[in-house]
C-alpha cells in the first residue's frame, strides 16, 4: 500500500523565488521569507475549497452570518476575531464537522458533506482535542494515526520525521500523561504530519503553545505551504497571520468586517 | 462556480489500523478482562456468602407459591393498566438514552484519533452497538425477574412450581424483548438527529401517558372500569404487547398473548436489524458530543459529584434557551435573591420538581397527622422529601459553592453567602405549601400547623445549604481511619454525602410528631423554639462550611 503524504497538488504551479521576495497572484500575497520554493495559488484554477453563503444557527442564535469564503490550492486563509465571533463555527463547517444551515460547501469539486470519508482522507484537522489513549506512547499515536491513513511501510519514517519536526523526538516513549500541554500541542500537530493533508483546518493551532513554540509553529506552517499545503487558519495572533496567511478574513459577532491582505483586513477591522 | 469533481482514492485501512490498536492496547485489556473477572469473582461471593440463604428461601417458596388473598382480584384488574404503563415508562427511558448516550459511543481518545481517519466507520461503530444490544438483552433478561416476583409474591403465581416458572420464563422473554425493541429504536434515533428533536417533544406527552395509565390502574383495582378498556390498553401498542403473557399466565384476561408476544419480537428484531445497519451512520458530531458527555459524566461518577452528573446530562442537550427575565435590583440586598430567583426559575424542570416535592411532603405529614397516632416514619419521609425539595431549590448557591469565583466579585463576605441563599427557596417552599397548610389549618381550626411550617422551612433549607457548602470530595475520605470496630472510611463517606439531612430531617423527625398530635399550645410552643434554634444553627453551620471553603 502506498500513501503519499501530499497527492494530488493540481492547479499549483511550483518555482523559486529569492528570499524576502514578494509573490502576488490575484488577491493572494505572500510574505514568507525563509524558504526558497513557494507554491504560488493559480487564480485560473478553481479554488480547492469553497464556501457560498454559509450560515450557522443554533436554535435562535446565529453563530454565523452568511459568508462566501474560498481557498485555492497552495493558499493560506487565516480567520480572525474575538472569542465567539464564529471562527470556530466557520472552520468546523469547512472541515465537514458540522453542517451549515444555509448555503454549501465544495471541497475539490464536490459538495462537502458530514462526515465523508473521502474528505477525511484529505482534510486534516487540528482542532480542540483534549484527549490520548492514556496507555499509548507519543509514537503509537502517530503510527496509529499513520497506519489509519494507510502508510504501510513509510509508517516509521514519517512518524521519525514528524516527531523531529514537532521537537517531541526526546518524548517519543512517553505516555500522554507526562507530556506539557505545549508537548501535547506538538503532538496533536505531529498527528496532521503522519498523514495525507491537502488541506489543513487548524483552529487555533497556537494554543497552549509559548513565544518560543509560536515561533516554531510559524515556521512549520510555512513549510508546510511551501510543500504545497493549504491552510484555513483561525487565530488570535495577528503575528501568526502576517507571517503564514496569503488572506486574512476578521469577524465579529458572526459577520465579516474585514477581508484582504493581512495588513489591509486587520486595518479594516480596526 | 464551474467546478470538476476531483477523484479522491481512500485507502483501505480499517484491518490493519484495528489491528494494530489492538495489539498495542493488548496489556490493557488484559488488565480491564482481570479487573472484570475480580468484579464478578466479587459479586457472586458476595450474592452466594450473602444471599445464599435467601435464595435457598426463595427457592423453596417457589415450590409452595403464596396463595391468592382476598386483594389478588383487585391487582389482577389494576394489571393491565400497571403493567403497560411500567412498560412503556421503560421504553421510554431506553429510547430517550439515544438523546445524550445512544447505544453507540465511542470513549474520547477514540473519537479523537479515530473519528478523521479513512477507517471505515460501520466496522468500527456496529460492534459497539452490537455490544450495546447484548448488554440490553441481559438486563431485560434480568428486570423481568421483578414484575414476576411481585405478581407472584401477590398470589397470582398459581398453585404449582411449574406455573411460577412460566411466568417467569415469560416476563424475562417479553422484558427482555422490550429491552431490544427500546436499543434498536434509540441506535435509530442516534442515527437520525431530525427525529431528536420529536423524542423530546413526545416525552411530555408520553409521560402524561403513562400518568394516566398509572390512574386508570388505581380505578380498576377499585373494579369500576369495563373489561373492554383494558383490551384496547394491552394493544395499544408494542410496549403493551410485552404485559400480555404476565397477565394471562396471572390468571387474567390475554387470550392471544402468544400472538402479541410473537408481533413484540418481530418489532425488536426489526429494529435491532435496522439500527445494526444504520450504527454506520451515526454523525460524528453526534459521537464527539457523547464521547464528551460520557467522559464529563465519567469523571463526576468518580468524585462522587451527583449534580456534576445531571450537569452533564444536561448538557448533552445543548444550550438552554432563556425564556425568564427580570430586572436587576437597585438595592445591593436583593442581588444574590434576584440571582437566585433567575437560576430556579430558567430551570423550570427544578421548580416543578421542587414544587411536586414539597406538596407531596405536606400531603404524607398531612396524612400522617391525621391518622391519630403520628407516624415518625410516616412524618419522616414527608420531610425527607420536603428536604429534597427544598435542595433542589439551592441552585444558586450550588453554584456558587461548585466554583468559587463566581461569587469572588461580590461585596459579601463569604459567610454571608449562605445566609443570603436561604432567602429564595425559603420563599418559594412558603408560596408552594403554604397554601395547603393553611387550608388545612384553616379547616381543622389549628393555626399552629402555619406556625409548624414557618420553622420547617428554614430548617429544610438550611440543612440543604449545610449539603451545598460541603468540602470537596477527597479521595483521601476512601482511606479512612482504623477503629476498634473496623475501618471509617464507609461512614465518613455517607456523612460527606448526608450530613445536611441528617442533621435537618432526623430532629424534625423528632420533633414534628408529638407537636403535631398536641393538643396544649405549650408542646407547639416548644416544636417552634426548638426547630428555630436548629434553623440559626444550621444556618450557621452552612455560613462556616461556605467560609471554608472560599479559603481553601
Amino acid at each position: 500500500m502506498h500513501v503519499s503524504v501530499l497527492p494530488g497538488q493540481r492547479g499549483l504551479r511550483h518555482r523559486h523565488v529569492p528570499e524576502r521576495a514578494l509573490v502576488q497572484t490575484g488577491a493572494a500575497q505572500h510574505a514568507g521569507g525563509c524558504g526558497e520554493l513557494t507554491i504560488v495559488p493559480d487564480a485560473t484554477q478553481p479554488p480547492l475549497l469553497a464556501l457560498t453563503g454559509v450560515s450557522r444557527s443554533y436554535g435562535e442564535r446565529l453563530a454565523l452570518s452568511p459568508i462566501d469564503v474560498s481557498v485555492a490550492a497552495g493558499e493560506c486563509v487565516a480567520v480572525m476575531g474575538a472569542n465567539g465571533s464564529g471562527k470556530s463555527t466557520l472552520l468546523r463547517i469547512a472541515a465537514g464537522r458540522d453542517a451549515p444551515s444555509t448555503g454549501h460547501v465544495v471541497y475539490a469539486g464536490r459538495r462537502l458533506i458530514q462526515d465523508d470519508v473521502a474528505v477525511r482522507t484529505e482534510i486534516a484537522v487540528v482542532g480542540d482535542m483534549v484527549s490520548a489513549y492514556p496507555d499509548l506512547t507519543v509514537r503509537e499515536h502517530l503510527q496509529l494515526v499513520a497506519v489509519a491513513h494507510g502508510a504501510g511501510r513509510e509508517t516509521d519514517e514519517l512518524v521519525d520525521r514528524a516527531l523531529l519536526e514537532c521537537r517531541l523526538a526526546d518524548h517519543a516513549a512517553a505516555l500522554p500523561g507526562s507530556l506539557s500541554s505545549g508537548q501535547r500541542q506538538a503532538l496533536h500537530l505531529a498527528a496532521v504530519l503522519v498523514r495525507p493533508r491537502r488541506l489543513m483546518v487548524l483552529d487555533e493551532p497556537e494554543q497552549r503553545l509559548d513565544p518560543a513554540a509560536r515561533r516554531w509553529l510559524a515556521g512549520l506552517l510555512l513549510t508546510q505551504k511551501r510543500a504545497g499545503a493549504t491552510l484555513l487558519m483561525a487565530t488570535h495572533h495577528a503575528e501568526l497571520a502576517s507571517a503564514v496567511a496569503d488572506h486574512v478574513i476578521v469577524l465579529r459577532d458572526g459577520e465579516v468586517i474585514g477581508r484582504g491582505t493581512p495588513d489591509a483586513a486587520l486595518a479594516a477591522a480596526q | 462556480m464551474t467546478v470538476t469533481r476531483e477523484a479522491i482514492a481512500v485507502p483501505d485501512s480499517t484491518g490493519t489500523t484495528i489491528a494494530l490498536l489492538r495489539e498495542l492496547r493488548r496489556d490493557r485489556a488484559r488488565q480491564r478482562a482481570a479487573n472484570a473477572a475480580y468484579w464478578i469473582y466479587l459479586v457472586v461471593l458476595t450474592v452466594a456468602l450473602y444471599g445464599g440463604s435467601r435464595i435457598a428461601a426463595t427457592a423453596h417458596d417457589v415450590r409452595h407459591p403464596p396463595l391468592p388473598t382476598a386483594q389478588t382480584p383487585h391487582v389482577l384488574h389494576a394489571a393491565p393498566y400497571g403493567l403497560t404503563a411500567l412498560a412503556l415508562l421503560l421504553l421510554l427511558v431506553l429510547v430517550r438514552d439515544a438523546l445524550w448516550r445512544g447505544p453507540v459511543t465511542l470513549q474520547q481518545p477514540a473519537v479523537d484519533w479515530l473519528l478523521d481517519t479513512p477507517v471505515d466507520r460501520g466496522r468500527l461503530l456496529r460492534p459497539r452497538f452490537r455490544m450495546s444490544a447484548a448488554v440490553a438483552t441481559l438486563a431485560g433478561v434480568a428486570v423481568g425477574i421483578v414484575p414476576a416476583a411481585a405478581l407472584v409474591s401477590l398470589g397470582l403465581g398459581g398453585h404449582s412450581v411449574g406455573h411460577v416458572l412460566r411466568l417467569t420464563g415469560a416476563a424475562m422473554l417479553s422484558t427482555a424483548l422490550l429491552f431490544i425493541l427500546g436499543t434498536g429504536s434509540a441506535g435509530l434515533i442516534e442515527r437520525y438527529p431530525a427525529s431528536w428533536r420529536w423524542l423530546r417533544r413526545a416525552t411530555p406527552a408520553v409521560a402524561a401517558l403513562v400518568a394516566v395509565l398509572g390512574g386508570l390502574a388505581a380505578w380498576a383495582a377499585l373494579g369500576r372500569l369495563p373489561a373492554a378498556v383494558a383490551d384496547v390498553v394491552i394493544w395499544s401498542g408494542p410496549w403493551a404487547w410485552t404485559t400480555q403473557g404476565m397477565i394471562a399466565l396471572s390468571g387474567g384476561s390475554a387470550p392471544l398473548w402468544q400472538l402479541s408476544t410473537v408481533l413484540l419480537g418481530a418489532a425488536a428484531l426489526m429494529a435491532l436489524f435496522w439500527a445494526e445497519r444504520a450504527a454506520a451512520g451515526v454523525p460524528g458530531a453526534a459521537l464527539r458530543v457523547r464521547a464528551r458527555t460520557i467522559g464529563a459524566m465519567s469523571a463526576a461518577v468518580l468524585n462522587m459529584d451527583t449534580r456534576g452528573v445531571a450537569l452533564a446530562y444536561g448538557d448533552a442537550a445543548g444550550p438552554r434557551r432563556i425564556w425568564f427575565r427580570l430586572r436587576p435590583p437597585r438595592r445591593r440586598e436583593l442581588v444574590l435573591p434576584w440571582r437566585d430567583l433567575l437560576a430556579v426559575a430558567r430551570a423550570p424542570a427544578r421548580l416543578l420538581g421542587a414544587a411536586a416535592l414539597a406538596l407531596a411532603a405536606v400531603g404524607l405529614i398531612a396524612v400522617a397527622g391525621h391518622a391519630g397516632q403520628v407516624s415518625v416514619v410516616a412524618v419522616g419521609s414527608g420531610l425527607a422529601l420536603g428536604y429534597l425539595g427544598a435542595a433542589w431549590l439551592c441552585e444558586g448557591a450550588r453554584l456558587d459553592a461548585e466554583d468559587t469565583r463566581r461569587s469572588a466579585a461580590l461585596p459579601f463576605r463569604f459567610e454571608s453567602l449562605a445566609w443570603w441563599h436561604a432567602i429564595v427557596p425559603c420563599l418559594v417552599l412558603f408560596v408552594v405549601a403554604g397554601v395547603p397548610v393553611a387550608a388545612v389549618a384553616v379547616a381543622t381550626g389549628n393555626p399552629g400547623l402555619i406556625a409548624l411550617l414557618a420553622v420547617t422551612v428554614p430548617v429544610l433549607v438550611t440543612g440543604a445549604l449545610v449539603n451545598v457548602f460541603r468540602p470537596r470530595f477527597m479521595p483521601d475520605l476512601f482511606g479512612g481511619f482504623e477503629t476498634p470496630v473496623g475501618n471509617s472510611a464507609a461512614i465518613v463517606v455517607v456523612f460527606w454525602l448526608i450530613l445536611g439531612p441528617l442533621l435537618a430531617v432526623v430532629p424534625l423527625a423528632v420533633l414534628l410528631p408529638s407537636a403535631l398530635a398536641a393538643s396544649h399550645a405549650g408542646e407547639l410552643a416548644r416544636a417552634v423554639v426548638v426547630g428555630a434554634a436548629l434553623a440559626i444553627g444550621l444556618g450557621a453551620y452552612a455560613a462556616r462550611r461556605a467560609a471554608k471553603l472560599y479559603s481553601a
